[in-house]
């Protein structure tokens, strides 16, 4: 445990020092701040349209509960924007050690594959959460003005880790691939982007293959949390994703000793 | 300490290191010396558990690295030929990190951080980002962190190449400093480099071992493949000198293999002698001219490169086994 904590601390110092990560982390809050306020003002507007339609009319064909709606758009598109920022978090955590060398200080170090895996995770988590620690003033903002339920901001957020946490695994896997951070990054991209859309493929409705596909799919289970609830079978699927993700990386981790380098 | 025993690397059809077993006793310094491609860093690799053997097997301080991989691996220390840095990181921290890496436990990790930037003598460097360090002290870097847990086998893969002489004459007085306290596995491809370290001496090539010895017995067996060039007087006291005189008598002299000689414009006489191993003939063959009356003008024996060393080595093995 003691050197997954060394790994995972050793990561977060690098994101510090990287331009990558910054970058990421000015334009993840930046466009998660334009959605919030252009989503908070639409919504604001349609409700008080809705407002004057059943002052003049005594009723009105769309009821609005604007913190639920905007809540739940804002959560679906965090979702997309991590969906972005994710590979680029994770293109380096394997392959960045493979060209300096220091793979070769971690293989003949007394550390578990597992250790390597399991530390980079926690440290690319670690900066995930704070990149998402910049939403709560923006929260906190909203609900000084209104009637903001503290249960569906904290499952969303909640919901954005889950996620974040299996495309993290699946990208340190998918890292641990490549020896081009550049190919890490897009193969994450196609891996992540397919599991997030694959359940809204044209074939017949209800057919198994559908239902299966469904269930492999990061949407369908993401949306719940929007809307205030996390399930633990939500927590499970996604915790699933990372140990799978673990796992590959372990393996493959320990299996690039056996290529020629 | 460390035993190899039958340790053999194939890529495919290609055989990097084939059936090596040596044995190192604690406290010798070994150097493994061979030309670029020889398939010293596989070994390195193989020793310090980074590439899995195709065959044979490695124990450390008496765990086998296989079956044991965790507790063997403490007990090393390795400098690869390229020091595994992170560029963004300060020494201090580097080092820390790799301490608890390398299970030094948390209260005592700033003394050895501190020992082990004293040893490699970069403790005006600590706080500043490797990034921006010269190549002698990335490569002071690199040796502080092989011996940070302080392990009792230290594995140093080509530690003074890519340095220029006076980083390189830095770092061998590093590694003598290190001599007693570590058993040490040195790799390099220049002869000096282990002669005045080493206790004893592995010659690779292609994968193989050609010679285990001390360094005095290698240079020992060096110099008796030397060649030797004699400068003759044309005329002698007595009678002229001719060619042919000169290559049978220096022929005749017992050892001798092989003779060239050479008639210079000037009417000086130069002969080449080729002595089989194990014999110098330079005092055999200045007793000879001088003795025929002739004048000596002049005698050298000519060091042979490792080039050479490898291709007599390669040559008297294809000898023995004919």
């Amino acid at each position: 445990m003691r050197h997954a904590l060394a790994i995972a601390r050793r990561e977060i110092e690098s994101y510090f020092g990287s331009p990558i990560a910054y970058a990421v982390m000015t334009v993840f809050t930046f466009v998660s701040g334009l959605f919030f306020s252009n989503m908070l003002v639409h919504y604001v507007r349609q409700a008080a349209l809705a407002d004057a339609q059943i002052q003049k009319f005594g009723r009105s064909e769309f009821q609005l509960d604007v913190p639920t709606v905007v809540l739940a758009q804002f959560y679906q598109n965090e979702a997309f924007l991590l969906m972005l920022a994710v590979p680029l978090l994770t293109m380096g955590l394997v392959t960045d050690e493979r060209r300096k060398g220091t793979l070769e200080l971690l293989m003949t170090s007394p550390v578990r594959g597992i250790e390597i895996a399991g530390g980079k995770f926690l440290g690319a988590f670690a900066f995930l959460a704070l990149m998402l620690l910049p939403l709560v003033p923006m929260f906190a903002f909203m609900g000084a003005g209104g009637n903001w339920e503290a249960g569906v901001i904290a499952s969303g957020l909640l919901g954005l880790l889950l996620l974040g946490g299996a495309q993290i695994a699946l990208g340190l896997f998918v890292s641990s691939l490549c020896e081009s951070m550049l190919v890490a990054a897009i193969g994450t991209y196609g891996l992540i982007v397919t599991l997030q859309f694959i359940d809204t493929t044209g074939a017949a409705e209800g057919s198994v293959w559908v239902r299966l596909l469904g269930s492999l799919s990061f949407y369908a289970r993401h949306l719940n949390s929007t809307r205030g609830v996390v399930s633990v079978a939500d927590v499970v699927y996604f915790a699933s994703y990372v140990v799978l993700g673990l796992f590959l990386a372990q393996r493959s981790i320990d299996a690039l000793r056996y290529k020629r380098s | 300490m460390i035993r190899l025993s039958h340790l053999t690397k194939n890529y495919g059809a290609f055989t990097a290191v084939d059936d090596l077993t040596v044995d190192v006793r604690e406290g010798e310094v070994l150097g493994l010396l061979g030309p670029n491609g020889a398939g010293k860093t596989t070994t390195m690799r193989m020793v310090t558990g980074f590439l899995p053997p195709s065959k044979g097997r490695v124990r450390i301080a008496g765990f086998d690295l296989f079956d044991h991989p965790i507790q063997a691996k403490r007990k090393i220390g390795y400098l690869p030929e390229q020091p595994p840095l992170y560029p963004d990181m300060t020494v201090r921290k580097y080092l820390a990190y790799v301490a608890a890496l390398k299970d030094v436990p948390a209260a005592r990790t700033k003394a050895a951080v501190s020992l082990a930037m004293e040893r490699a003598r970069i403790g005006e460097v600590a706080d500043t980002r490797i990034g921006t360090l010269s190549k002698g002290f990335r490569q002071r870097v690199g040796l502080a962190q092989a011996i940070v847990h302080e392990p009792p086998v230290l594995v140093l893969d080509e530690p003074t190449s890519s340095l220029d002489p006076q980083q390189r004459s830095d770092v061998r007085q590093l590694i003598l400093d290190l001599k007693g306290r570590h058993t040490i596995i040195l790799s390099t491809h220049i002869l000096p480099e282990v002669s005045g370290v080493a206790d004893r001496v592995v010659i690779i090539n292609r994968g193989k071992a050609m010679a285990v010895d001390t360094p005095a017995n290698l240079a020992g067996r060096l110099r008796a493949c030397e060649s030797v060039h004699l400068e003759i007087g044309a005329r002698a006291a007595a009678s002229a000198v001719s060619p042919d005189a000169v290559r049978e008598s220096l022929a005749a002299l017992p050892g001798v293999r092989d003779v060239r000689v050479h008639l210079n414009p000037s009417g000086t006489i130069e002969a080449r002698l080729e002595s089989g191993v194990g014999v110098d003939v330079r005092a055999a063959a200045a007793a000879l001219v001088t003795g025929r009356g002739w004048q000596l003008l002049g005698l050298s024996g000519e060091s042979l490169s490792l080039e050479e060393i490898f291709l007599a080595l390669t040559r008297s093995e294809v000898e023995g086994g004919a």
